[in-house]
């Protein structure tokens, strides 16, 4: 998959998690961005990308992610 | 109760139970709730709308999904997080429901379980089904 195919299928799922069918996000998209990111839709997206893509993220892991590119980068690498 | 812990639990783990609906429930959830909608409390009413008795609360209902999580899967353990319900058939009181749920999904990074569970009346109907995620706390 392309860097922009997996973008893309983590906006469905950024639309999906909170009920925003025109939601757009970015690569410096994070928490204080967004309203409704808050601890449980927080797992809620890690569980759906886990799920959609196949993949499964280490808490060590998913503690230094700093914003969306860089959860879009290292699921990069899982995907390799 | 049964007090899963995180590491015992795995994809395909199942518990149930069983539970009879009487109207002693159908009060008492009248009295906490509210709810006074004709449909629960009026037989009369039920019937000249197709039911075939005044029907059980779904809310009701759907308080065994508590208990299941709760007290079966994964048990002491537990905190209840989301869950995503539909209603499929009328329960009604004397019906006796059998409440089934099975691990579907584990977040192992956050220790959170997804639930896919089912209610069954005495017909083995499926009355309703819910995605539930739930959390497993330490001891």
């Amino acid at each position: 998959m392309t860097r922009k195919e997996v973008f893309n299928g983590v906006q469905d799922i950024f639309r999906d998690i909170f009920d925003e069918d025109d939601m757009v996000i970015e690569d410096k998209t994070n928490s204080d961005d967004v309203e409704e990111w808050d601890s449980l839709n927080h797992i809620n997206l890690v569980s759906a990308i886990e799920k959609e893509f196949k993949i499964k993220f280490a808490l060590v892991e998913l503690m230094t992610l700093k914003d969306v590119g860089a959860m879009v980068d290292l699921m990069m690498e899982k995907l390799k | 109760m049964n007090s899963y812990k995180f590491d015992d639990i795995s994809v395909g783990l199942e518990e149930h139970f069983s539970v009879k609906v009487d109207a002693d429930k159908l009060d008492k959830f009248l009295e906490i709730s509210g709810d006074t909608n004709p449909l629960h409390t009026d037989s009369k009413y039920s019937k000249s709308k197709g039911f075939v008795d005044r029907v059980a609360y779904g809310m009701l209902t759907s308080s065994f999904y508590s208990t299941l999580v709760g007290v079966y899967l994964p048990g002491k353990y537990c905190i209840l997080q989301s869950i995503d319900i539909q209603f499929s058939k009328p329960v009604y009181i004397e019906d006796k429901l059998k409440i089934s749920g099975k691990v579907t999904y584990i977040n192992e990074s956050y220790k959170q379980l997804e639930i896919k569970a089912t209610i069954a009346n005495q017909e083995n109907k499926k009355v309703s089904k819910a995605t539930i995620k739930v959390g497993v706390m330490g001891e």
